[in-house]
Parts: C-alpha cells; structure tokens; sequence
C-alpha cells in the first residue's frame, strides 16, 4: 500500500494530521516544507500528497512545479491551504483536489480515502 | 441667498461693465474670424462702389465720351481692389488656423501624458512624453505599423499573458470602441512598465469611415500597480497567518471529540467559535479585497439550492437552540463566485441566528421565477428597529449597537454581501417588523440553459 505525504510547516498540525492518517490505518510520511518533500518522493514514490501552500524554503508552488518536472503527475495532490480561495490556489498547481482550512478531520479522512485504497485493517 | 448677503455682494463687485464689454469684444470678433467676414467686407466695398463708382467718375470726369471709354478700366479697377481685398482676407484667416494647428501641436507635444495617433497604417504621431515612457529617443523608433510595435515592446496583460494584436487597445479603438486598459510594456532599455492605456476613435467631421483614427494616451502606473500587488501579498500573508492558527485549534478540539465524545458538547463550543473567528477574518479581507476591487476567481456554475443547503446543515450540526427549514424547488443553477455568495449565505444565516436569541424557526427558500434566483431567510427574532432600518446596509453600521439586543458583530457582512449580490447582478432587500422578526431576501440572474 503507498504511503500519503504531508507536506505542511505548521507542526502542530502536521502531527496531528500524522496522527489521524495514521489511526485510520494510513501510512504516513512528514515533510514541513517542499526542499524535504521532494527528498521523501526521492526515497519513495508515495500515494498522495497533501501540500500545504505557504512554507519557508520552497513552498508549495515551487514543490508542485518542480514535482511535476521530475515526475509529471506520478502522484495526486491536493492542496490543503488556509488562503482565501483554496480552489483557485488548486487549480494555479493543477492539484487534483483541495481543502480549505480550517478543516473538518472527517474531510481530511474522506478525501485521503478518495485516492489512497482504503486501509486493510482500520483500528476506529 | 438672502437679501443683505446679496446687497453686500452687489456693493463689493463694482467693476462689471468693463467685463462685459470685453465678452461682448470677445464674441464679436469670433463671429468676424469666421468666413462670414470675408463675405461681409466684400460685399460693403462692393455695395459702396456700385453707389458711388459712378458719382466719383462723373465728378472727376466731365466728359461723357471719355466716361464711356474709362468704364471698362474702372471695372477691372473693381476687380483687382477686390482681389487684392479677399486674397488679405483669406491669408490672415488662413494664418491664424496655421497657427492654432502649432499651438495645439505644442499643446500635445508637452503634454505630461504620452500621446500617440494611430491610423489603418500604424502609428502616425508621438508626442514627447511617449518617447520618454517608452524609453526611445526618436520619433522614427516608435512610428510604423503596430506589428512592429508589439514586437518591440511587447505589450501585455498585467498577468503577464500576451495581448493578441487585435485586442491592443489602440486595435480596438479603430473598431470603434473606447477603451481603458492596464498593460505590461517592455521599454527600449528593457525595464517593465506598467501604463494605463486610453484609446478612442475619432474623425475628421464628414471623413468617411476608413479614415478614422485613434487617438491614445497613456501614463506610467507602475507605482500604484506594485502598491496594488504588494497590498494583494498582505492580504494573502494576513489570510495565511490569521487562519492558520484556528486550523491547528479546530483540528485539535475534533480530535479531542474523537477521543472523549462525553466532552462533545464543550468543544463543539470550540469549533464553532473557531468557525465564527474564521469568518470574521474572512469578512475583514472581503471588506479590504472589495475595497481595492480585487477580483478573485473565476466566476463558476453552481447549484445555489444545493450551496443553501450546505451552508444550512453546517449550522444545524453546530446549532442547536434553532430548527432550521430548507425549502427549494429542486437545482436552481446560478453562475458566480462560489465562495463568495456562500459567505452572503451564512452572513444571512448568521444574522437569522444571532437576533433570534430565543431559538425558534429559521427557514431559508431559494425559488426561481421570472430568469431570477432568489433567496429568502427568515428569522423570528427581535427584529430590527425601525428608525435603523435604512441604514443597516452602511458600512460599520450595527442596527442593535447599545440595544439589549446586541449580540456582537463588525457590521461589515451586510454591506458586504451587498457588494458581492450587487457585483454578481443581483439585488439584496428585507423586511422586518420589531419583536416579530427579520426576513432577508437577494437574487441572482439564473444562469442560462445549456451553458456549461
């Protein structure tokens, strides 16, 4: 099963994003910010990236531009940004889906699902 | 005015002949500077040698046979005086047109905005200040066709996307359209501009249609662009930052909902002040983006009964001092900014849910009738005052502001879902009656069949 890659700067958030991912029987991998994200899709190739836009060192547009270089669209993301249009912010990096923050952690579990086959064995 | 104010006046402006006489002098001698002058001198020294000519030759000639013989050269006297008379005539009138055509050249020429005329052929004239803006030193650089001006300044939109040739502003303009419009230019010396183009069309009087020209001005904005850009980046920095930390704090009180569902009812509390603190946020950047009339998305089609709903069911899981009734006839497609017309939604909602403290009924019905959607939510709480009445759609303007029925608020949503209804062609009213409750209503144009 391939993994979800949070791409996000805050990390509170990360952890918890991390932390609900994983409770559903998701495996996941951390990057806070796009330089880090691009080494973990380096490692392996995982099944969803969830990005956040604004982060220090390369942010979210740089990630996606140069993901997209490397490995055109070998992966879905989806934008998860707290700006004030997320769909437009989206469709900027041609992301594959996208949520607003604040979120909803069912949203989060529901979208995830939506691209990544569901977990085998869900602990609820 | 009153009377003693006007005698005062009278007393203080005493030089009033001279002035008139000087307009009168003035339109005087406009009227003579017209043809009509030419014909007017001419026809008086005619008319004064028909009636005297002839007295003046029998007095200086006696002799009727001499008289005879002298009549023809007194006629071609006749017309050589007036010869002489029109050609002096015709040349001042003529000279003084020569130099009106100079001062209004010069005008032009130091005007402090750059002037261009443009013709089927290309540009046909530059004013100095264009040279100075385009960063040429020579008229020869920027006259010819427009082809080549594209290509040596390539001209684009602010966004940085090419402008095709014929939607240049001065392309337009000979199509016969005005036109004002921001584009990117690459001076001579390879720095960007930002200049804020006007062209019109215009026309000799009686010119046949194919010689219309364009005249077009433009200045350098450069600076209030990047003030414009820089304030889009606060806004955005500020949307980021302020959200940011509410998303850590929401996501953390569902979590802990998760894990201990007995504290359910507690930090259900949490999020929904999270959820209100977002949307203040969100109004006070409406309100700035408004105001510097940024646009943000692109205008979409959607389902307006189904975005009510949603709007509505969010509430109802958060709210449980109010019923909420939905009614709609089925998909009310409508075109707009999504978003945007969500938060005009949940402003209604809101407002439905904070004046009536009471809980109670608050129905929310979409219709459409008549190419027009409509939304109409209705509350039975303590409705608004109404001598307030005609002021709640004002800016920063809290109807209850020092009632018992303050129950907090900016005072921007209304006047900003006012905005967003009235930017998307559409209209926002209500009615309401004090103790009895408020109903608020806006519609949008129904988007047309068989558009995607």
């Amino acid at each position: 099963m391939r993994d979800v890659l949070v791409v996000e700067d805050d990390l509170d958030l990360l952890q918890l994003e991390e932390m609900v991912l994983q409770e559903a029987g998701h495996r996941v991998r951390t990057a806070s910010d796009g330089q880090r994200a691009l080494e973990r899709v380096a490692e392996e190739m995982p099944g969803l990236i969830l990005l956040d836009m604004r982060m220090p060192v390369m942010n979210g547009w740089e990630f996606a531009r140069e993901f997209r270089r490397r490995y055109g669209r070998a992966c879905p993301i989806v934008v998860v940004t707290a700006a004030e249009n997320a769909q437009l912010r989206a469709a900027e990096v041609e992301a594959d889906g996208w949520l607003a923050k604040p979120f909803d952690i069912d949203d989060v579990l529901r979208l995830v699902a939506r691209f990544v086959a569901p977990p085998q064995n869900v602990r609820l | 005015m009153e009377p003693s104010a006007l005698a005062s006046v009278a007393t203080t402006v005493v030089p009033q002949r001279p002035r008139r006489q000087t307009v009168r002098s003035r339109w005087f001698r406009g009227f003579l500077w017209t043809p009509l002058r030419v014909v007017l001198v001419y026809a008086a020294v005619g008319g004064l040698w028909i009636l005297f000519s002839d007295r003046a030759l029998e007095l200086l000639v006696p002799d009727p046979a001499r008289r005879d013989q002298l009549q023809t050269f007194k006629g071609w006297l006749y017309v050589f005086a007036t010869s002489v008379l029109i050609y002096a005539l015709v040349r001042r009138a003529q000279s003084r047109l020569r130099s009106f055509g100079a001062e209004i050249r010069a005008a032009v020429e130091s005007m402090v905005d750059g002037v261009v005329i443009i013709d089927q052929s290309g540009i046909v004239e530059a004013n100095r200040a264009a040279l100075e803006l385009l960063g040429v030193k020579s008229k020869a650089e920027v006259l010819g066709s427009l082809e080549e001006f594209t290509r040596r300044f390539q001209p684009r939109n602010t966004d940085g996307s090419p402008v095709p040739l014929g939607d240049l502003a001065s392309a337009r303009a000979l199509q016969g359209e005005r036109t004002t419009r921001e584009t990117l230019l690459r001076r001579a010396d390879g720095r960007e501009v930002v200049l804020s183009v006007s062209a019109a069309p215009f026309a000799a009087p009686g010119a046949p249609r194919s010689a219309t020209l364009t005249i077009a001005v433009f200045r350098d904005v450069s600076a209030a662009h990047h003030l414009e850009a820089m304030r889009d980046e606060f806004l955005a920095t500020a949307a980021h930052e302020l959200k940011t930390p509410l998303a850590v704090v929401k996501a953390y009180a569902q979590l802990v909902q998760r894990r201990a569902p007995a504290e359910a009812p507690a930090l259900t509390v949490v999020q929904r002040q999270v959820d209100r603190m977002t949307r203040l946020v969100q109004h006070l950047l409406d309100a700035s983006r408004l105001r510097l009339d940024l646009g943000d998305g692109a205008p979409e089609r959607f389902d307006l009964a189904r975005l009510t709903a949603e709007v509505v069911e969010r509430l109802r899981t958060t709210d449980g001092a109010h019923t909420f009734q939905f009614v709609a006839p089925g998909p009310v497609p409508v075109e707009g900014d999504r978003d945007r017309i969500a938060r005009v939604l949940q402003s209604l909602l809101d407002n439905a849910v904070r004046f009536s403290p009471g809980g109670g009924a608050v129905e929310a019905r979409v219709l459409l009738a008549g190419g027009e959607a409509r939304v109409s939510v209705a509350d039975h709480g303590v409705g608004i005052p109404v001598e307030r009445q005609s002021r709640i759609f004002e800016r920063y303007y809290r109807a209850h502001a020092g009632t018992p029925e303050d129950y907090g608020g900016l005072g921007l949503s209304l006047d900003l879902s006012r905005e967003i209804v009235s930017r998307h062609g559409g209209r926002i009213w209500f009615e309401s009656t004090p103790g009895q409750g408020s109903t608020f209503h806006f519609t949008l144009p129904a988007a047309q069949e068989g558009r995607a």
